[in-house]
């Protein structure tokens, strides 16, 4: 049978615009396609920080495994492209580079690297893809506020306001005499420098003692803190900084209370310090670690790592991290409704937005002049006799600290 | 504090010159510079998590299973890597050993995962009060078991038929094969002993700190201890090890943590310039 010129005509613009229609849904530069979304991770899943950097990446990628398995996002599944940094700046560059132009994404999370969040700051704040969810939060990136910029983790300056003032309360300390005991590194000053401005507040006085990333026994910097006789150690570093430092205080028969950044959270760090060190230990943290309390968000995400076969990894701040800022990554791209860009991504986040993780972080509101990210921290122990953590009150308690 | 100070840097320095011992082993019996023995002291704290928390073996079976295993990887790696490059220049020998110091991270990291693991041994964890200095029973068990195997691999060297065929072996490979000495199967015993050396180095650094890949860093502390002590020298392999943890405690505590490095280094550079065969080492005359 032949088909009339007209009725030919009529196909031929029915099917053109069924596929100008496909095309409107799929913006490849963008890393949006009609079945999938695609999203950059950028940490250090190898290299000295991979510890940490890799598990966080697995949180990440869970959670948005549980999305795609609930079908994904307005009929989207969720890709997730993770590039390993390697703890090297340059490489980053590159990473940062394949995921902007060559397998493009919609946006990026981490970056673990402060060092390569300085370097390609100015590139990030001029560029089109928005990093949601950083991993650590540099100044250089973060100051002042970008909508090209939102922080996922918790931040140095409130780890040292809600730490120092819960201790100085909790010892009933009018002028706390305190040691920040950190490795050698610009963030261990920093971090020591948010430290002094907390406890001059309080009238007190701060004490900088350093040791190597690297060190394997930290006998001259335990003898320091003996003669300065603090109130309290606050502990900057990786997971070996506090080890050693905490059985090297026990060894000398010192009961100082001390905590740690978020960081140093892990359940491998309690046990390998033991019982007899680790009863004076805590780290202060934005999020709390799983099976840590019965919150629904705790329940939820615990109950999902369980299923995949995580074998506790769910305990691990870093991982509780991940999960949120999957939370986050995914709220994000469903407020943009069918068709989800780059460039609408960036407008709607550049509004304001809260992410509420159902208890494993107090609310995490982001608003057009403040991305700080978490701000609300609280106080976490181990507990031996169960090996699971333990909370010491909750977070509107310490709210006062950070405000 | 000085007494105390000292205490801790020998004792750091008893693994860094059993690390370094095995490094030297090696190199006196094939020539090759190990720069893989940082992760070969990462894998014996590997092999003590595996036999210890995963299998559940008493600890002197860990400790039979962590021997063995070590010795085996050290001998596999020279069938397969180490001889078949026999007689190539040292460079492509040494992008080797660098080669499978990346590859065996991996695979540790693929294989246990990112995390460090725990390592948690009989071990006893008190402190011993002398005087003003107080002493970790891990660190002195860590010193004496270091320097057991140093006697031990001494006499071996010294008393034993096989010790006897490696030090020859080592002496003059050509004379050796004239001998009638099985060159290779020397070579594979040295390389069975250095790994499982610094294998049992890592069990004490396992279990001072955490085992993870990072251990490695402290397992390459081992060079400047060889490089000072001497290349080809088994006592200054020893006493180099001594030498870089005291330096690394005392500058620490009297100067600043990241000055040791300084100060290890610059002592390195001096050898090197002054008395490059190292304090104990012999000086090599050749005939023109």
């Amino acid at each position: 049978m032949k088909l009339q010129l007209k009725t030919k005509l009529t196909l031929a613009v029915a099917t053109g615009l069924l596929a100008l229609g496909a095309i409107a849904q799929e913006t490849p530069a963008d890393g949006v396609y009609r079945d999938r979304i695609d999203w950059g991770l950028l940490m250090d899943m190898s290299g000295p920080t991979s510890a940490s950097q890799a598990i966080w990446v697995n949180g990440f990628q869970d959670y948005m495994r549980r999305v795609n398995e609930g079908g994904g996002i307005n009929g989207r599944k969720i890709n997730v492209l993770a590039e390993d940094n390697r703890f090297n700046a340059a490489t980053d560059k590159i990473a940062y580079e394949k995921l902007v132009g060559q397998t493009p994404v919609i946006a990026i999370s981490g970056m673990g690297t402060s060092a390569s969040q300085v370097a390609l700051s100015p590139t990030i704040r001029a560029g089109k893809v928005p990093i949601v969810g950083t991993y650590t939060a540099t100044k250089a990136l973060s100051e002042p506020v970008s909508p090209m910029v939102y922080n996922g983790f918790c931040g140095y300056k409130q780890m040292a306001q809600a730490g120092v003032g819960y201790y100085a309360d909790a010892l009933k300390l009018r002028a706390p005499k305190v040691v920040t005991v950190a490795i050698e590194s610009a963030g261990g000053k920093e971090y020591h420098d948010y430290i002094a401005e907390a406890v001059a507040k309080l009238g007190g006085t701060a004490h900088h003692v350093t040791m190597k990333v690297t060190a394997v026994d930290v006998t001259p910097q335990v003898l320091e803190i003996m003669n300065l006789k603090p109130d309290f150690i606050t502990i900057y570093g990786v997971s070996n900084s506090a080890i050693l430092t905490m059985k090297a205080l026990a060894q000398y028969g010192m009961k100082t209370p001390a905590f740690g950044i978020t960081y140093l959270g892990a359940p491998a760090i309690f046990q390998a310090m033991g019982p007899q060190a680790g009863a004076n230990y805590n780290f202060i943290s934005c999020f709390t670690p799983g099976g840590a309390d019965q919150s629904a968000g705790n329940r939820e995400m615990s109950a999902y790592a369980d299923r995949i076969g995580r074998n506790g990894m769910q305990a691990d701040i870093n991982y509780v991290s991940g999960w949120i800022t999957g939370q986050m990554a995914a709220e994000a791209i469903a407020r943009l409704g069918a068709n989800p860009t780059r460039a609408r991504l960036v407008e709607s986040l550049s509004k304001g937005f809260t992410v509420d993780s159902k208890g494993l972080a107090a609310p995490i509101v982001y608003t057009p002049t403040n991305n700080t990210g978490p701000v609300v921290f609280k106080l976490f122990g181990y507990d031996y006799g169960t090996n699971k953590f333990k909370a010491f009150g909750d977070y509107a308690d310490y709210a006062k600290y950070t405000r | 504090m000085f007494g105390q100070v000292l205490f801790s840097g020998l004792a750091l320095g008893s693994i860094y010159g059993l690390v370094a011992l095995g490094f030297t082993v090696i190199f006196k019996a094939t020539d090759v510079f190990n720069f893989a023995q940082g992760m070969f002291v990462v894998l014996g704290a590997y092999l003590a998590v595996t036999a210890i928390s995963l299998l559940g073996l008493p600890f002197p079976l860990a400790i039979l299973f962590l021997v063995i295993a070590s010795a085996l990887v050290g001998a596999v790696i020279h069938i397969l890597l180490i001889q078949p490059l026999s007689g190539r220049p040292m460079l492509s020998v040494i992008m080797l050993t660098i080669a499978l110091s990346i590859v065996l991270r991996s695979v540790i990291e693929l294989t246990y995962g990112p995390q460090g693991r725990t390592l948690s041994t009989p071990l006893p964890m008190g402190v011993l009060v002398v005087g003003d200095v107080r002493m970790s029973y891990l660190h002195l068990w860590a010193a004496l078991v270091s320097w057991l195997c140093m006697a031990i691999f001494g006499a071996f060297f010294r008393f034993t038929s096989v010790g006897l065929l490696m030090r020859a072996t080592a002496d003059g490979h050509e004379a050796a094969v004239v001998s009638g000495v099985n060159v290779n199967a020397m070579n594979r015993v040295a390389w069975g002993i250095g790994t499982t050396l610094a294998a049992i180095g890592g069990l004490f650094l396992g279990q001072l700190q955490i085992a993870s890949p990072e251990l490695e860093t402290i397992g390459l502390l081992a060079l400047p201890a060889v490089v000072i002590g001497g290349m080809q020298s088994i006592p200054g392999a020893i006493i180099g090890g001594l030498l870089v943890g005291v330096i690394e405690q005392m500058a620490s505590a009297y100067i600043s943590p990241k000055s040791s490095d300084i100060v290890i280094y610059l002592l390195l550079l001096v050898i090197l310039m002054v008395r490059p065969w190292g304090l104990f080492g012999q000086r090599e005359l050749g005939r023109v």
